[in-house]
């Protein structure tokens, strides 16, 4: 049977044809080609005010975004499962659109920086088990999820209900903590005591017991081992983010604190890292305060937006970077804004006035 | 054609028999989900998501076949795809059994070893004549070419049956068993055709002795696969294993033997049915004349029933070669094969269409473990790449010139190392065409003294040239005399022209070979050789004769053992009834 192999071939072409084909340059569109960033915001600062123990990498504020884009995505699907079962979810353009966010990151920074060889595998990692992940979801939902989905999408098996908690409880969860911690085991025995085992639609409750049940495994096991292997080859995270600021402001935002005030009137403060960051930078911007070095930092700094289609930001203060339009809510776009330390105070004031949301300040 | 190449690929996707392997799961898999994939897009973007529903029987449906044909594979029933319903465990344990687990390397209850034939390539049993009675029947051999009317075709499966048969009836008798000649030497309009493959046991064996007592309708390949468990081999026999014995013993064959020749050197004795049914046992003392008369004797004489055979040692052999003009073949041969004892396999390849230069193989005795897992050659169900190179060398411009300078120098980079079984083993169905009906591939065969080797040479190149003949091969063998038989064709040492071509099956086409044929046996006969009679009939009967100076003796014999003229063929129709 020679005929097998050339068909194989054949239709593997096609295949590969049809999947590149056009589509991919509107989930992720970038300001330009290469680097967009004006090149003297692309340094690293040669004498920080920062002590040493709370200085971190320049190049790791573009280098985040891959790792938050795995917060993003989670928090659109969680949106999504409230008023939609997940099995419609379009999983491969999110694979997109991590990838080629990534490939905008690297963009900006390659030139300018060494090649940071532990982050971009930490982000290899991360970035194809995620693309396993939606790649296997994205086929199951394709074959087996589509022929027991309810008419419309509707969430109305008590096994939908659940998955809408449960990435809703994953997100809020690693907005604050590395995704492994999450404890996958203890929800295996509420999936069978939370959902009935008789009901209107009784092989999508079957089917989605499956899958939840194989997701959640999987998961467990595959935390577990990643935990091993983080801290084995990565030190543990700090979860404060030092500043700069000219002023000691009136109120400190929540869980910060001030460590050290200069001559000059400046401030040395401890503001919490990763989600809490954007909230806290932005409460100290409120009470009229300019920083001055974010992590030992005063040159380039990556913010996110969520703003409508029509949003066309604009200002010498920040340069765009790339745009994504959130696919399971038109109308409503992600912009990629980078500015500097020293700017990121009328950046923020800026977007807000424009009563656009701040997705998140990527504090290196 | 073998079932599995008639098949659509609809039968690999969508039922659920038979065995696949490792690789053709996965490539199967990777056509499936490429071909899902590429529909659904295409349905989804031009007619709305409704539409993909349609594609998914068809997806589900070829799933589920191919995993099962690949669980039959490692014996399991498909029942086993259930499994997937366990979370996880089920899963892993599905991908290892279908995508990574070896598959039997035997015959199972749910089929054979995927692309190994379950046997070697056999002729039908006769196809019933359309009009006809319901006893008559098309006797045809491989070549497709031949095909004859007989009124009956009896299989006996004891030689008492045959016997009976033949005492109780009249009519003529012709014989066959694999039907591999390509003349219709197996098949005379109007005649009993008696279809020895009944008569298929070994006799006596003796492994101390090296000797072998079969019923003629036994094939090589079944010797082999009986006398290999003793690290014996086959004395002498062809490079095909499909045939008989009894075929090969009424043509007298030879292979690529060093230091042998025709069959007959390795025969002890035989047994004869003769034309009153009666049995006689023949040998170089007992019955001369009928040993001598019906080896090589086209079965004019009887049926050969039995035959003792000589054995020799299982040994490993490797592959040489040596590439050379065919000036110096003779001289080559002569320095360095002929009297060589370690050499145990060899010929010479004449590349078309100038003929001039050639490969000369030998297999030598080693001592290094062979490159081969098995000891015998296993069976494929297909041969595609040799169908392709055939159809290349044969069809394309330049193909021989590509055969020559590219696609064999490649072949013989390895150095492989076979057991004298394997390389005695060969099918065939390797040489099968797609199709036989508008083209067909088919052997003739000239016998000439040693010292006119390249004096013939060079005459068949021109022939063949001139008649601008498609010659795939001409192989050249070497035979020691035959100093007994009555139709030998190696009346002194001889080398053998093993022509190898293809030919057109319209009439016109067949003249044209009938007249080549002709051209080529009086070049034979003019430097004392012969030309082989298992093929077609185009020699006169005078060129016969000159060929075959003995002929007359065989028929005064003949005459008197077989007065009614019984057992007949296209050969005895041809030559004896003049």
């Amino acid at each position: 049977m020679l005929r097998l192999p050339i068909l194989a071939v054949i239709m593997v072409v096609l295949a590969v044809f049809l999947f590149f084909r056009g589509k991919r340059n509107n989930l992720t569109i970038p300001a330009g080609k290469g680097c967009v960033v004006p090149k003297d915001w692309l340094v690293s600062n040669p004498h920080p005010v920062t002590p040493k123990e709370h200085i971190r990498p320049a190049d790791q504020t573009f280098l985040t975004y891959p790792e938050w884009f795995l917060v993003h995505s989670p928090a659109e699907i969680a949106d999504y499962a409230q008023i939609h079962t997940t099995t419609t979810f379009p999983y491969m353009s999110h694979v997109r659109q991590i990838w080629q966010s990534y490939g905008i990151m690297y963009d900006q920074i390659k030139e300018a920086f060494p090649f940071n060889t532990g982050y971009h595998i930490m982000i290899w990692v991360i970035g194809v088990s995620t693309t396993v992940e939606y790649a296997l979801k994205a086929l199951y939902e394709t074959v087996v999820g589509r022929l027991t989905d309810p008419p419309n999408g509707d969430v109305v098996t008590d096994e939908d209900k659940f998955n809408a908690q449960f990435t809703q409880d994953y997100v809020d969860f690693i907005r604050e903590l590395p995704w492994y911690e999450f404890d996958f085991t203890s929800r295996i025995p509420r999936l069978f005591r939370e959902t009935s085992f008789w009901g209107p639609h009784f092989f999508r409750k079957c089917e989605r017991k499956y899958m939840l049940l194989t997701e959640l495994l999987v998961k467990a096991g595959y935390g577990y081992l990643i935990k091993l292997g983080t801290k084995a080859a990565y030190d543990e995270a700090l979860l404060t983010t030092a500043v700069i600021v000219d002023k000691v402001p009136a109120t400190l935002p929540a869980k910060s604190k001030s460590l050290k005030t200069y001559p000059d009137g400046s401030a040395l403060l401890l503001l919490p890292r990763y989600e809490a960051f954007n909230p806290a930078a932005s409460a100290l911007v409120q009470q009229g305060v300019t920083f001055r070095e974010i992590a030992g930092n005063n040159s380039a700094l990556l913010l996110t937006t969520l703003g409508p289609e029509s949003w066309q930001p604009n200002l010498p203060d920040f340069q765009v970077v790339f745009t994504q339009p959130i696919l399971t809510k038109p109308g409503l776009k992600r912009v990629a804004l980078v500015t500097t330390v020293g700017r990121l105070d009328k950046t923020i004031r800026y977007v807000q006035e424009q009563q656009v949301k701040i997705e998140h300040v990527y504090d290196y | 054609m073998r079932l599995k190449d008639k098949l659509p690929l609809s039968y690999l996707l969508f039922t659920l028999r038979g065995r696949i392997n490792r690789s053709t799961y996965w490539l199967v898999s990777v056509f499936i989900w490429s071909t899902f994939y590429v529909i659904h897009t295409l349905l989804y973007d031009g007619f709305g998501e409704g539409a993909t529903y349609v594609l998914y029987p068809l997806l589900l449906g070829s799933l589920v076949a191919t995993a099962t044909k690949r669980l039959h594979d490692t014996n399991r029933s498909g029942y086993w795809l259930s499994v997937v319903l366990i979370p996880i465990v089920g899963a892993i344990w599905l991908i290892y059994r279908l995508g990574l687990r070896r598959g039997d390397k035997e015959k199972n209850v749910f089929g054979t070893v995927p692309n190994e034939a379950a046997d070697y390539l056999k002729n039908d049993n006769g196809q019933p004549v359309p009009g006809g009675t319901t006893s008559e029947r098309i006797i045809n051999d491989v070549t497709h070419l031949n095909p004859v009317v007989v009124t009956d075709v009896f299989r006996p499966t004891s030689v008492a049956e045959l016997q009976e048969r033949i005492r109780t009836t009249t009519g003529p008798i012709s014989v066959g068993g694999g039907r591999f000649s390509m003349g219709g030497q197996t098949a005379s309009p109007n005649s009993l055709h008696i279809d020895m493959r009944g008569l298929n046991q070994v006799l006596q064996f003796s492994k101390e002795a090296k000797t072998i007592q079969v019923q003629t309708g036994i094939r090589w390949c079944d010797i082999q696969r009986y006398v290999d468990q003793h690290d014996l081999s086959i004395k002498i026999m062809q490079t095909y294993a499909n045939f008989t014995v009894g075929g090969s013993l009424s043509v007298n064959v030879h292979g690529r033997y060093m230091g042998h020749g025709p069959l007959i050197l390795s025969v002890r004795s035989i047994e004869l049915v003769l034309a009153d049914g009666s049995l006689v046992k023949a040998s170089r003392t007992e019955n001369p004349d009928i040993f001598f008369g019906a080896i090589g004797g086209y079965n004019g004489l009887g049926v050969i029933v039995s035959a003792e055979l000589d054995l020799e040692d299982n040994i490993a052999v490797e592959r040489q070669f040596q590439k050379l003009t065919y000036s110096d073949y003779r001289q080559y041969f002569f320095d360095s094969v002929r009297d060589n004892n370690e050499a145990v396999f060899h010929n010479g390849d004449m590349y078309p269409p100038a003929f001039t230069n050639m490969r000369a193989v030998t297999w030598v005795k080693t001592t290094k473990k062979p490159t081969v897992k098995t000891r015998l050659m296993p069976l494929r169900e297909s041969y595609p790449l040799e169908r392709y190179f055939m159809w290349a060398f044969t069809e394309t411009m330049s193909g021989r010139w590509r055969r020559e300078h590219i696609v064999d120098p490649l072949l013989y980079m390895s150095k492989p190392v076979h057991w004298r079984n394997y390389e005695a083993g060969y099918d065939v169905a390797e040489l099968e065409p797609r199709s036989r009906s508008s083209r067909t591939y088919v052997l003739q065969e000239y016998f000439v003294p040693v010292r006119h080797f390249e004096e013939f040479a060079q005459k068949m190149s021109e022939i063949f040239n001139r008649y601008r003949v498609n010659v795939i091969n001409v192989s050249v063998r070497h035979a020691l005399p035959d100093a007994g038989s009555y139709l030998a064709w190696a009346r002194e040492e001889v080398f053998a022209f093993v022509v190898y071509y293809k030919q057109r099956t319209n009439n016109v086409a067949k003249n044209e070979v009938a007249i080549w044929t002709r051209e080529l046996i009086d070049t034979a006969v003019s430097v004392g050789g012969a030309y082989y009679l298992p093929y077609q009939p185009h020699a006169t009967s005078e060129q016969f004769h000159q060929a075959y100076p003995n002929a007359k003796k065989l028929f005064a014999i003949k005459k008197k053992l077989d007065p009614d003229f019984r057992f007949r063929n296209v050969f005895w129709d041809t030559y004896y009834q003049l």
